[in-house]
């Protein structure tokens, strides 16, 4: 059933014209390296986040490589056990604490956010900057660790291997994640005070981008999450450096405390994670699709739940680590609640596409890719959420194939669908679309073919962490290696295209995708303070209207994606909106 | 409105020294709620240890030195006020009671640090220590065994208290630090009555250390308060 | 390399069919959901391409009832998953009253296994980081077919995890508490066991096999003529196993046997029984009784027995009373060990502190 109702809004300003190039924008201001050290422009320090993460994620990617190699014979193919145990601890530590924690909100948070709310930089410049100072003292004893001999505990440190019987150096690995803590409270608390308080007028909360909204959220579990697990690395480190501390059960310690305040942060950690991904996803398939997000206030809220029943389900990673059997029932209740969030999310991007009119660039491919995969990593968690099925699942391939298709499937892609979303808007010019779709196909197969087969190891009961497996699991690890080498090259060619674009990239406009955010006003790079000072962005509507044609200043919208090239069909068909009053029916569906 | 946006303590990025004192505020409040939760796990930690050990977390909280820790407490709810007192001192313009006031809460507070270093003294010189080795050494080692005690868990309340009052302190040293910088501030003119609103982020800091004291001190000296053991 | 293993790996408890139950019914209705949305998605994105659409689209915000529809549901679906998984977690951790009870200690990196006779066995591990008297021992958990089986579990060091694919259960072994686990096993045969909690440097060789056999075969096992290997070293991580030790230790067996010409009584199922005196009265046997008789043991003789035992003031603590009192109470008939019987080896069974107080 479809009903058809008018609404008519202020008036749509004409198409601007395209804005001259920024003189001088914020990457040509100057060139010394000093002055990149020292920066406050909050572009700047997400460039820097974006350099330093990427090292860390190579880092990482190596460390994977070591495990899925050593995993091609059931005696471990090329490495001993303990080069295996520092290998996957080297992995999880790097991947978690120092790429996906710090990606997108220090990345392209840092770049957008005040960009999107229309304020010339972050409400605390100097404690910016700090954050990231701070991230690279932390990720240097992370690094200490790492080249000493590395870390052989997991990257979950559970004592008392880790307090008591791990020889290796546990106590600079555990300091660096101690201290790249606190570069996420500052990242968080910032962006949370920003939102507050810097937004442009017009910007009500009801007219915030979802990007917004999602890193919202993810500020609000940095904020009150990572003090939890700071506390517990101290009392981790103490009874390391002291010989006896709270978890040392010979005084009547109890090692599972140490579980519930871990967790108590790393399962929010999780939605510090995937959230910012989601919100990248809200972006980019209305953008491709040309359509209004489906459910904005659903979308939004959604993302507030999860972040505040993320807070009520930490258990759930100890249903079989000797707590209450009523316990155990009380938090895989609440685990089945924050499923509920993530799936309105998923139909709401599904019903965003419904009547689009759709492109397929690289951010649009890692989009959906994100949703394909996202929804398995989503489905597979309610096998652990219900009590019944985690006691056998629980701690095997599963887990990990799950933790992976949500992290990697979902996090990584929507952190690669950002990056390609908004490199014009960083850069300027624009990267080869023909290899970045391929890229985008390559990593999306190859993840699969990588993971899926966990999934089966998993379920026949092979345990995580583990170097030496009976030899029927060996089919399956190595199909999984296979497609770790696939996933592995998809992740090179970013590494090429990208850094190549800002030599040979065609120059790009200041709004090339044909987007409707605050961030596409400014020319490409955007200039020192984001916006023409002497005329600051007043927002007139809220952030989707591709079916309106405006952008958040009420203005019409340059031709669309890919539109610019002369042998595009679709190019004529889509006249930019007219000005005139903002008229257009909305249509009611369901 | 336009001696507000032309103010020379106002930052560039910030529309006008509303937004910027607003800003500030809400973010120190949202780091304290930060600090809360950091505090949280060590409470939340201390919580279960005293459900399960009721009787040996108060045997060992009886030996604490109560009458430092009843001289701190007043020492620090008087920097309480004094901080609140150079807040008003700011807001009025009254520079020598601002430096009056910051230099009397920056006392009170390291009369604090000090007493507190001798606490730690004594407990040394007492053996009052969770290691095993040193702790046999004590009488409190001695009156848990003929109590039927188990020592290991009066040495788990041990090893909260010192973790508890160490990080306590080191908040407080942090605290006195940012003191010194306001008389810096303050000293630099950089602290007209518009912009009061820096003595107020601290002094939101400096309570909030204060108000965590509060909760140490019943969980860590009076719990044990009304046992008739120790060097009472 | 191997052929593909078979897609349903083997179930052999009663637990691992609730378990197949509940797992293929959240695979199949999961599955049906997310076919859905990948049907959406791939129609929506073949549909309305650009190309068979023009870059003008519809004004659509959403849709109240849509969204009631796709929270409701969902919320309903999931809180069915819920309510089958409680039951079956019920189920798994509640073991049935008449289990016989087996030991498990984990240790780095190796299990070991004691039965209710003292039977004990080491269920592998490592053999690099054994004693030579660990490898000899090395052997399966052997468990009789259709019956129910409680695992007892406890660390001797770090966490550890019980876990047995084919019963499809898995449960933490923690240091200074005892876990419990137990199964039914339904198939006879050899299966998997894997420390699934990391455990440190040969965590993954921390891994052993339980053997199902028959009751008869299980028997003939205990009692020494299986083919399993194991030996007789009883070992847990219990206070009457320490009570264990001193009794043999502190030569007590060498009167209270169950020699039929030993010099004192047997004190099989002696605690809780009333005992009469010699010279009148008599007092019950509890745990007040047997410490006084152990320090004072002249004072309240049993009829029939002449007051030749010595006192044992000063040679034993408060706590090893205790566990001379739990290993008695645990003495059922036929246990006493054999008067020849030495201390067994200091393998390193850990004694847990004290319970925590509830």
């Amino acid at each position: 059933m479809t009903t058809a109702v008018t609404t008519a809004g202020p008036k749509i300003a004409p198409v601007p014209p395209e804005p001259p190039p920024a003189e001088p924008n914020y990457l040509n201001v100057s060139y010394s390296l000093w002055s990149w050290l020292t920066t406050v422009d909050h572009k700047r320090i997400g460039l820097l986040y974006l350099i330093s993460i990427s090292v860390f994620f190579v880092a990482g990617g190596v460390a994977a490589g070591v495990v899925r190699l050593n995993l091609l014979s059931p005696d471990g193919a090329f490495v001993n056990e303990d080069t295996y145990n520092r290998a996957f601890t080297g992995h999880g530590v790097l991947m978690l604490f120092f790429f996906l924690i710090p990606a997108v909100p220090g990345v392209l948070g840092n770049f957008l956010i005040p960009m999107m709310i229309g304020a010339k930089d972050l409400a605390f410049p100097k404690l910016n900057l700090a954050s990231w100072y701070v991230f690279m003292v932390g990720a240097g004893f992370g690094v200490w660790a790492l080249l000493a001999g590395g870390i052989d505990t997991g990257w979950t440190l559970y004592p008392p291997y880790s307090s008591r019987s791990s020889t290796s150096n546990v106590i600079p690995g555990v300091f660096g994640v101690f201290i790249s803590g606190f570069s996420s409270i500052m990242t968080g608390l910032n962006i949370m005070v920003t939102v507050h308080k810097m937004r442009a007028p017009g910007m009500t909360w009801g007219r915030l981008p979802l990007f917004v909204w999602s890193l919202y959220a993810t500020s609000l579990i940095q904020l009150l999450g990572t003090p939890v697990v700071a506390i517990t690395t101290v009392l981790l480190m103490v009874e390391r450096v002291a010989g006896i501390g709270i978890f040392d059960p010979m005084i009547g310690g109890d090692p599972v405390l140490f579980q519930h305040l871990f967790w108590f942060y790393s399962h929010p950690a999780v939605y510090i994670m995937i959230l910012p991904g989601m919100g990248v996803i809200s972006e980019v398939l209305t953008c491709f699709s040309r359509k209004n997000i489906f459910g904005y206030h659903a979308v939004a809220w959604s993302s507030m739940g999860i972040a505040v029943v993320g807070f009520l389900l930490w258990a759930h990673h100890m249903f079989v680590a000797g707590i209450s059997f009523y316990s155990a029932l009380l938090f895989s209740f609440l685990s089945m609640l924050v499923a509920v969030p993530s799936a309105i999310k998923v139909f709401n991007w599904t019903g965003t596409l419904y009547r689009g009119s759709i492109t397929f660039q690289a951010p649009m491919l890692f989009g959906l890719g994100f949703v394909v995969l996202f929804v398995i990593g989503g489905l597979t968690g309610l096998f652990l959420a219900t009590l019944g099925t985690d006691i056998h699942l629980h701690d095997t391939y599963f887990v990990v194939a799950h933790f992976h298709f949500v992290m990697v499937g979902g996090m990584v892609l929507g952190y690669m669908a950002g990056i390609h979303f908004w490199w014009p808007k960083m850069f300027g010019v624009m990267y080869s679309d023909w290899w970045s779709r391929v890229a985008a196909a390559i990593i999306i197969v190859g993840f699969f073919l990588t993971f899926v087969p966990q999934f089966v190891l998993g379920y026949h009961g092979m345990p995580r962490r583990y170097p030496n497996y009976p030899a029927e699991f060996q089919v399956y690890n190595v199909m999984s290696t296979a497609g770790a080498s696939i996933l592995g090259l998809g992740y090179l060619l970013p590494a090429f295209y990208l850094p190549l674009s800002l030599v040979f990239g065609k120059k790009a406009g200041a709004n090339p995708w044909s987007a409707t955010g605050l961030e596409w006003v400014s020319p490409s790079p955007p200039p020192l303070f984001n916006f023409d000072e002497a005329n600051m962005p007043v927002v007139v509507c809220g952030p989707y209207e591709y079916a309106l044609g405006v952008d958040q200043l009420g203005r019409g919208l340059p031709p669309g994606p890919g539109l610019g090239e002369a042998n595009d069909p679709a190019s004529k068909s889509e006249a930019p909106a007219a000005p005139g009053p903002m008229k257009k029916e909305t249509e009611v569906v369901g | 409105m336009s001696a507000s946006t032309h103010s020379p303590v106002l930052k560039h990025h910030f529309g006008d020294l509303g937004q910027q004192h607003a800003s500030e505020r809400l973010g120190m409040w949202m780091f304290l709620a930060t600090e809360v939760l950091f505090f949280a796990g060590l409470f939340g930690a201390y919580a279960c240890y005293r459900l399960w050990y009721a009787s040996e977390f108060e045997f060992a909280s009886a030996f604490m030195n109560l009458k430092i820790a009843s001289i701190n407490t007043v020492l620090l709810v008087t920097s309480s006020l004094t901080m609140t007192l150079a807040i008003r001192a700011a807001k009025l313009g009254n520079k020598s009671g601002l430096y009056t006031h910051l230099l009397l809460t920056f006392a009170l507070g390291t009369g604090f640090m000090v007493l507190k270093g001798f606490e730690y003294a004594h407990d040394f010189h007492e053996s009052y220590l969770p290691g095993e080795g040193t702790f046999v050494h004590s009488n409190m080692q001695t009156e848990a065994v003929a109590r039927g005690l188990d020592t290991g868990k009066v040495r788990l309340f041990l090893c909260f208290y010192y973790i508890m009052t160490g990080i306590h302190g080191i908040h407080i040293v942090i605290g006195l630090g940012c003191i010194l910088w306001l008389v810096q501030q303050a000293y630099a003119n950089k602290i007209p009555p518009e912009n009061y609103s820096t003595v107020e982020v601290v002094s939101l800091y400096w309570h909030l250390v204060d108000a965590i004291w509060l909760f140490l001190m019943p969980l860590l000296y009076l719990a044990g308060a009304h046992l008739k053991v120790g060097p009472h | 390399m191997n052929s593909l293993p078979p897609l349903i790996p083997v179930v052999a408890s009663t637990i691992g069919y609730h378990f197949e139950a509940l797992f293929w019914y959240i695979m199949v209705v999961c599955t049906l959901g997310g076919l859905g949305v990948y049907a959406a998605l791939l129609y929506f994105c073949v549909a309305y391409r650009r190309g068979t659409t023009t870059g003008s689209t519809p004004r659509i915000l959403g849709s109240h009832r849509l969204e009631l529809a796709w929270t409701i549901i969902p919320t309903i679906i999931f809180f069915s998953f819920f309510g089958w998984g409680a039951v079956v977690y019920t189920k798994a951790m509640h073991p049935p009253q008449d289990a016989m009870e087996i030991f498990v200690i984990g240790k780095q990196w190796m299990w070991k296994a004691q039965y209710p006779n003292g039977q004990r066995v080491i269920i592998g591990g490592n053999p690099r980081n054994m004693t030579e008297a660990e490898r000899k021992s090395i052997g399966k958990l052997v468990l009789p077919v259709d019956r129910p089986v409680r695992i007892t579990m406890i660390s001797e060091d770090v966490i550890h995890d019980f876990g047995v694919p084919a019963f499809r259960m898995k449960m933490d072994v923690l240091p200074g508490r005892y876990t419990t686990t137990w199964y039914h096993p339904t198939k006879t045969g050899e299966f998997h066991i894997f420390c699934d909690q990391y455990c440190g440097t040969w965590h993954s060789l921390m891994v052993g096999k339980i053997a199902v056999v028959g009751q008869q075969e299980f028997d003939e096992w205990l009692g020494g003529l299986g083919s399993y290997q194991g030996s007789e070293q009883p070992v847990d991580g219990s206070k009457a196993f320490s009570g264990r030790q001193l009794f043999l230790k502190l030569q007590c067996i060498k009167c209270h046997s169950a020699d039929p010409n030993a010099a004192a009584p047997v004190l099989e199922g002696l605690y809780g029984r009333r005992v009469p005196m010699k010279g009148g009265g008599a007092e019950y046997a509890d745990a007040e009784y047997i410490k006084q008789s152990i320090l004072k043991p002249r004072l309240k003789v049993a009829q029939g027995w002449e007051p030749i035992m010595p006192s044992y003031e000063g040679q034993v603590t408060p706590d090893d009373l205790d566990d001379l009192v739990a290993y008695i109470r645990s003495l059922k008939p036929g246990t006493t060990p054999n008067r020849t019987d030495r201390m067994s080896p200091p393998v390193g069974a850990p004694t847990v502190r004290s319970e925590k107080k509830e």
